[in-house]
């Protein structure tokens, strides 16, 4: 049963603890490096990308208090129509939305762009973990694993649809981490495996543009393609590696000041961190990365509830799955597409879910005692 | 399909007690995960740093060539014969194109160019990057430029870019004499790795070969570039100048050398004037000629052909690369020849009655009618024919060669450019080596008057003159200030010499060569009409086809006291020498002495 008393705002925070000033700090603190890097990668472009990423953080503050306070058990229990919702919003988009960057997946706010994909992410980790945590129950869901796997699909289908390759992408290791979590066995995560391949395989052939293809098709032999996705591979690995230990320094980056790097901003910002703060600085803001996950799986643990515990496992799949493929696609050892870097990229409504995403998971923490 | 088989107990504390060890095992793997990511980075910055720094300067550094000025080409008196000046590319950057095919038609219609010759310019770059500006056309006009500068708000993809090209001011009039210029080939530019393609080089004349001077050295500039290449920064990472070429001043009179060419103007032929005193060319010049800005630019094969195929060979110097029979101006050898040894007496006569009868074969004297009794002088005069045949007889082949080669026939000049004839004199010795056959005695009489075998080219003769004029020594003609050689004595004796030049002075004031004379100054010198052809049948040259009419040559100087120039006039099938080339050595003489010229 749930005592309203205990999700009164004043005895919640009388919950916050030290995990919660961690993630809420790392969270913080990646942000103002990620403003740092924009501030010098942007320094050639007219659009003023610091001011309008100062606002997003601040906005994001914002929407991570209130993610806080939200009840996360109400949320799951409304679960099926969040989703519902999101998933219509990004139908909406995909097939009527504003075009930008080859890809139909924004909607304008007053100037500012968002993409609804970002909300459907919270909004299906929200249904999963819900679902996942029922089969645990003595009345398991009906639909087994395959309606699960159809959650998850919906979405995908349509943002690669959109076509954004790199966002339909990143739900994949978040319905991994939670089957794994929930105990999901091998003969079904294989099974379920050879669908995805099969589903990949038609997503190749019926949905990828040819660039998308050439990017995937470059990834295997970069020099092939020198001034397609190729070369910014090969620029992105000589910013990386030319930053050496120590980094050319704040705002002498030359492969990103001189526009070598593609979208320095956005995709390759770590790149820039890279080139002007080299190793010392890609191991830091690894580190805090590392903090923020290490202390997102601490929330977990403590968790009393399985959806509780699940729905903070696919958050931080989300977050984890970004900055671990980010910062691969950097150094080319994964295929270039667009995925931004948690907190550090400029980008207002992927933000806002870094944000929300953190803010649940504090929440949750601060509910360690609530019985749900 | 089916999750693990539901444990006994389905108490919530259960499951997130499971559900966290399996989390832990997660978490686990993505600390490994997180490894790998940062081994990469270690990978990258650590053990590859140094590979990806220089790739990252490649990227940025861009190192552009600061072409060297070439040097200057002036006459003696400083007038200017070649300079650079101002050219204009067009330039055009194909990503800024709205529609290529209109923008290639607005190009066309300033340019007043065909499009599809645009287009076909433009498909040698196909495999360059777009954004690159790539080269339209060269050599615009300023108005062009001017069309094209206004155009660019609505043309942003046209760029002008102004470079130097070479200027002979002069054009064919001291082709020869200049050369031209050409790109390096790659096999040049292999052997000399300061050259670049699009750099130009020296083919020929004082072009090629002063050429190192004149390059200068180029200069380099490092510049801090973006990724399309454009300088992104205002100052210089590194900058070394260019050093101009240096200027050349030649020998060469610019009034001299244009009257020259003027007076060979639809002729075929040289003129080469020099100073007997020390050598220096004065006037050179072959006729037809050629215009060597044609070839600054960029020749195309067409032009090219056209230039190397034409009638006449106007790539050809012939002051120096070729060598004809002389024709009477070797009287001038004989009569050294003669007198030198004391062999002949000056005073001694002999009759010319039109002809004369040896080694059973009638010789004629260009004087049907004959001469009459002439000694040595007269016969210098009047170039009697018969008087040389039977003298030179007396006098033997190997006589007349030796004194021929001692007035610098039979070999070069040792003038600074390349590929000059030798000419030939002739003598039994190089009848039996070169030949194969024994010397018929009957070519010794044909030797006497310059023909035969014996062949000598414009500049040859104007040495031989030279040693006339200035008393016995060989110079060594030259075309660069300062660049005389002290004169070699000849081993002639003065009073044999002062014996010739008095008789040379006489040819002009009373003989052949009085078509030369001039009121100006005195003027000596003797006049020869080459037969090009064995002639069975007394035919008059005017009534031969062009190809086998006569040379006609002559070959003078001036002041006869004091000389300070030769003037050797050489016209290929001109016919006479008195009527073909002594009136034009009389206008060279006229020019350079400076009065105005009487006609």
């Amino acid at each position: 049963m749930v005592l309203p008393s205990r999700h009164d705002p004043r005895t919640l925070a009388r919950q916050v603890r030290p995990i919660s000033w961690q993630l809420f700090g790392s969270a913080f603190g990646l942000s103002v490096i990620g403003l740092v890097l924009i501030s010098s990668a942007s320094a050639e472009l007219t659009t003023d990308y610091v001011s309008r990423q100062s606002v997003w953080i601040v906005a994001g503050v914002l929407v991570l208090v209130a993610a806080a306070l939200v009840n996360y058990s109400v949320l799951l229990r409304h679960a099926f129509w969040i989703y519902l919702a999101s998933v219509a919003a990004v139908a909406a988009v995909t097939f009527f939305g504003h075009e930008a960057g080859g890809a139909r997946s924004w909607i304008g706010i007053g100037g500012f762009g968002g993409q609804p994909s970002d909300f459907c992410k919270i909004a299906t980790v929200l249904l999963l973990a819900r679902r996942l945590a029922g089969y645990r129950s003595p009345v398991p869901p009906r639909g087994g694993l395959w309606a699960t796997v159809a959650i998850v699909a919906v979405p995908v289908l349509l943002i690669a649809r959109q076509p954004d390759l790199g966002g339909a992408l990143m739900f994949v290791p978040v319905l991994a981490a939670m089957a794994a979590v929930t105990g999901v066995s091998v003969r079904s995560a294989l099974a379920a495996a050879a669908v995805a391949l099969a589903l990949g395989g038609a997503l190749w052939i019926f949905a990828l543009q040819d660039y998308q293809k050439d990017r995937v098709l470059s990834y295997f032999r970069p020099q092939a393609d020198p001034l397609g996705s190729g070369y910014q591979v090969r620029q992105s690995r000589i910013a990386v590696g030319s930053g050496q230990a120590l980094g050319k320094g704040p705002g002498e980056g030359t492969q990103s000041n001189l526009r070598f790097l593609p979208t320095p901003h956005t995709d390759f910002v770590f790149a820039v961190l890279a080139e002007e703060y080299g190793f010392l600085g890609v191991t830091l803001v690894l580190v805090l990365f590392l903090l923020y996950l290490g202390n997102g799986v601490r929330v977990a643990l403590a968790a009393r509830d399985p959806a509780g515990l699940l729905l903070v496992v696919g958050l931080l799949a989300f977050i984890a799955g970004h900055v671990l493929y980010n910062t691969a696609m950097v150094v080319g050892l994964l295929p270039i597409t667009g995925i931004p870097l948690p907190f550090l990229s400029y980008g207002g409504s992927f933000m806002l879910f870094c944000c929300a995403a953190t803010g649940l998971i504090i929440g949750l923490d601060l509910r360690r005692f609530v019985n749900v | 399909m089916n999750l693990e088989t539901p444990g006994h107990e389905h108490s919530a504390d259960r499951v997130v007690l499971l559900m966290a060890t399996r989390l832990k095992r997660l978490a686990g793997s993505l600390a490994v995960a997180f490894f790998v990511v940062l081994s990469s980075y270690w990978y990258l910055q650590i053990v590859r740093s140094e590979h990806y720094w220089r790739l990252a300067e490649n990227n940025r550094l861009r190192v552009l060539r600061l072409e060297a000025p070439r040097g200057l080409i002036h006459d003696r008196s400083g007038h200017l014969l070649v300079e650079n000046v101002p050219s204009f590319r067009l330039l055009i950057d194909r990503s800024l194109s709205a529609d290529l095919e209109a923008s290639l038609v607005f190009a066309a219609n300033i340019l007043d160019r065909d499009e599809e010759g645009l287009k076909e310019s433009l498909r040698r770059y196909r495999g360059a990057p777009r954004d690159v500006p790539v080269l339209l056309a060269e050599e615009l006009e300023l108005n062009q430029v001017a069309l094209f500068e206004v155009a660019i708000p609505e043309h942003p993809e046209f760029e002008i870019a102004a470079t130097r090209r070479r200027l002979y001011r002069y054009g064919d009039q001291a082709a020869h004499l200049l050369g031209y210029l050409s790109e390096p080939t790659a096999a040049e530019q292999e052997r000399d790795p300061t050259l670049v393609a699009g750099d130009m080089i020296g083919r020929s004349g004082v072009e090629q070969l002063r050429d190192r001077e004149l390059r200068g050295t180029a200069g380099e500039r490092t510049v801090v570039v973006d990724s399309r290449g454009r300088i992104a920064a205002s100052e210089d990472v590194d900058r070394t100048d260019a050093r101009a070429g240096e200027s050349v001043t030649l020998t060469v009179d610019l009034g001299l050398q244009q009257e020259a060419q003027k007076l060979l103007e639809g002729k075929v032929g040289s003129i080469v004037a020099l100073d007997p005193r020390d050598g220096a060319v004065r006037a050179m010049v072959s006729s037809p000629s050629f215009d060597p800005n044609g070839f600054a630019g960029r020749l195309d094969q067409e032009d090219w052909e056209r230039i190397v195929g034409a009638p006449n060979k106007p790539l050809q110097n012939r002051a120096i690369h070729n060598a004809y029979p002389p024709g009477s101006v070797f009287k001038i050898a004989m009569a050294v020849a003669a007198l030198a040894d004391g062999l002949i007496d000056p005073k001694e006569e002999v009759y010319c009655g039109g002809s004369t009868r040896l080694y059973d074969r009638r010789w004629r004297c260009w004087q049907a009618r004959g001469h009459g009794r002439l000694d040595l002088r007269g016969a210098l005069q009047h170039s009697c024919d018969v008087y040389f045949y039977r003298q030179g007889r007396k006098m033997g082949i190997e006589r007349i060669a030796r004194y021929a080669r001692m007035l610098g026939l039979g070999r070069r000049t040792g003038i600074e450019f390349p590929a000059e004839r030798a000419g030939l004199v002739p003598d039994p010795e190089w009848s039996r080596s070169s030949r194969g056959l024994p010397w018929y005695p009957g070519e010794t009489i044909s030797v006497a008057i310059g023909q035969g075998p014996v062949l000598t080219s414009p500049l040859q003769i104007a040495v031989m003159t030279a040693a006339v004029a200035n008393g016995g020594f060989l110079v060594q003609p030259h075309v660069f200030e300062g660049g005389a050689r002290p004169p070699e004595p000849t081993g002639v004796d003065a009073d044999v010499i002062a014996f010739v030049t008095e008789a040379l002075a006489n040819v002009v004031a009373a003989g052949t060569g009085r078509t030369a004379g001039t009121p100006i100054v005195q003027v000596a010198g003797k006049t020869g009409t080459a037969q090009v052809i064995a002639q069975a049948t007394w035919t008059r040259s005017e009534d031969l086809p062009f190809e086998h009419a006569d040379h006609a040559w002559f070959t003078s100087y001036a002041p006869v006291e004091a000389p300070e120039l030769v003037v050797v006039v050489f016209v290929e099938h001109g016919g006479r020498g008195s009527e073909a080339a002594a009136p034009l050595a009389r206008r060279m003489v006229e020019t350079y002495f400076g009065s105005p010229v009487q006609t």
